[in-house]
């Protein structure tokens, strides 16, 4: 039990208590992991993520989070959620809704200011963000005045300025060029290696090997139709596009020919 | 000719919101190098406090007049363009002090000696037209001090003094969402109308618009309520406990007093000039 970090048991969640967004998912996450969650679109998954970070709480079933029961009744309780905040950070799927400060240097030390972590160490962790995502040149911009790839990298530095221990991250690479990608994706693989457990929600499958070992497949019916290491899962292409995961992904690339022929699934069976 | 108009009504609009957004949210000002912004910011906000305490007591145009004079020159001095200056506070809110005041300048409002007379009875008398003369210039002055005070104060310094100034939390913090609102509407607003434009090319009419996307305030109001909610989740995520907190210590210095003891002697001024002055 004390390794793991979030454990899901049957939750249900509706919103306003008539849009059904969560129909009983059963989930574990393990310290240090690295989980994707993957589904269509209207799967859920931005729902499951602000279910794991406490902002709501689910209707049915039950979701521990580090040995505590996430419930309506935890809500008065100011000292878990000092520390919650503190242990796991959000970065939304929306950068508009993330990037609330008037500039990007305050959108940095939000979190930490709140936290109370100390002036020097808040300016040593906004410099070396500024450093591994290239971002100094942005510090008094104001977020509109942003392209979305800096926008993305920008919402993902305000999170890691908290130092969390658990990262979530909705759809973190949707709409940005290979480019930015590529150095969101290393960035994520450097957290990782330094112990933080990562949930990513997304269904850019490109990304997923690289930044998950363990993948939860969300169906329609918005509840967990498979899971598995993420090599098993992504190989069963009929599978995928029953799911609606594969078939944009494959339309796409015939535009662009040969690049990545079918799709992403077909690199990995030779292994 | 009519497609002329409405480009010209498009544009109007849009540049009607830029210039919103840039002026009412841009913290540019605040961060360029100045006599205003130089001051500790909690001094800084302490002296335009004096000064328009200074301002709401005076009865004399002479000394409001100066004091007027005195808000351009520390305008110029904290280099915020003369230009862009008068017409944040010229065009913008004292417009609506110039038509309290007009019906006061005659003599149903304000009885006494005629100064110029219209006939039918009707004439502009000299206690009008100098009470007239007062309440706008307190009024210009007034919008002057509260312009360059938020100008020449990032939004979030701004908050973290009214905290220190013991203004309750849940004043500030309702000031700060408030101001994320407004910026979030005017966005709301913008997106709205960008998204007419692709569907419909230009935008003719507002019924046209209409019937493109559903612009109407009601969906404007409840789309960027529904934004302001998620932003406060995010806030709380990021660990929001409601308390306007800033990354560096405010420091006061021989300067920062010296500015706010011009402030007082400046309201002591004024006092005098109330008895002496008339
Ligand atoms: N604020 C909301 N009000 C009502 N229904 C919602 C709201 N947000 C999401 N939903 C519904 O919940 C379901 C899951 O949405 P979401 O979690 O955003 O999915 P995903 O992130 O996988 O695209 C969808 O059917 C969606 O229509
Ligand atoms: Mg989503």
């Amino acid at each position: 039990m004390d390794k793991s970090v979030f454990a899901l048991e049957d939750v249900y969640f509706s919103y306003l208590g008539k849009f059904p967004a969560l129909c009983g998912i059963t989930m574990q996450v393990q310290k240090g992991s690295r989980v994707a969650v993957i589904g269509a679109n209207g799967t859920g998954k931005s729902t499951l993520l602000s279910l794991l970070d406490g902002l709501s709480f689910p209707d049915r079933g039950t979701l521990y989070a580090f040995g505590e029961q996430l419930s309506e009744r935890m809500a008065g309780d100011d000292d878990f959620w000092r520390l919650f905040r503190r242990k796991v950070g959000f970065v939304f799927q929306n950068p508009d809704i993330q990037l609330f400060c008037p500039s990007v240097r305050e959108d940095i030390v939000f979190g930490p200011l709140q936290m109370g972590v100390s002036p020097a160490e808040i300016n040593k962790r906004l410099e070396s963000l500024c450093a591994v995502f290239g971002i100094a040149g942005l510090l008094e911009r104001q977020p509109h005045q942003l392209s979305i790839g800096e926008k993305k990298k920008v919402a993902i530095a305000s999170v890691l300025a908290i130092e969390p221990e658990v990262l979530l991250l909705d759809e973190p690479t949707a709409g940005l060029d290979p480019q930015t990608s590529r150095e969101i994706v290393d960035i994520l693989f450097k957290e990782h290696e330094k112990g933080t457990t990562i949930v990513t929600a997304t269904h850019d499958l490109h990304i997923i090997e690289e930044i998950a070992d363990a993948v939860h497949v969300i169906g329609g019916q918005k509840r967990i139709i498979r899971s598995g290491p993420a090599e098993q899962v992504l190989a069963d292409q009929a599978f995928l596009q029953e799911n609606n995961l594969i078939h944009t992904h494959s339309h796409r690339h015939k535009d662009t020919v040969h690049t990545h022929p079918h799709t992403h699934c077909d690199h990995h069976q030779p292994r | 000719m009519r497609n002329n108009s409405s480009r010209f009504i498009e544009r109007s609009i849009t540049g009607a919101l830029s210039f919103l957004r840039n002026s009412v949210f841009a913290d540019d000002i605040a961060l360029q190098k100045g006599y205003l912004q130089a001051r500790d910011p909690r001094i800084r906000a302490a002296g335009i406090g004096v000064l328009l305490l200074a301002v709401l007591f005076a009865r004399s145009a002479l000394f409001l007049s100066s004091a007027y004079l005195l808000c351009l020159l520390l305008a110029a001095a904290s280099s915020i363009h003369t230009m862009f200056f008068l017409k944040r506070t010229w065009l913008f809110i004292p417009a609506f002090a110039f038509f309290i005041a007009i019906p006061a300048l005659f003599n149903f409002f304000t009885p006494g000696e005629p100064l110029i007379s219209l006939g039918h009875g009707v004439s502009i008398t000299e206690q009008g037209l100098h009470g007239a003369v007062i309440f706008f210039t307190r009024v210009l002055t007034s919008v002057s001090l509260a312009v360059l005070l938020s100008l020449t104060t990032r939004h979030s310094v701004l908050l973290r003094v009214l905290r220190i100034f013991k203004i309750p939390q849940v004043f500030v913090m309702t000031l700060g969402m408030s101001y994320r609102y407004i910026y979030l509407f005017i966005e709301t607003v913008q997106n709205t109308f960008t998204a007419i434009k692709s569907r419909v090319g230009h935008v003719s009419s507002v019924r046209k618009g209409q019937r493109a996307v559903a612009w109407n305030i009601a969906s404007l109001w409840l789309r960027s309520y529904q934004l302001q909610n998620q932003i406060f989740s995010a806030m709380l995520s990021r660990g929001y406990t409601g308390e306007a907190l800033i990354l560096y210590e405010f420091r006061a210095g021989a300067k920062d007093f010296f500015w706010l003891g011009v402030t007082i002697a400046v309201f002591v001024f004024g006092l005098w000039t109330n008895r002496y002055l008339h």
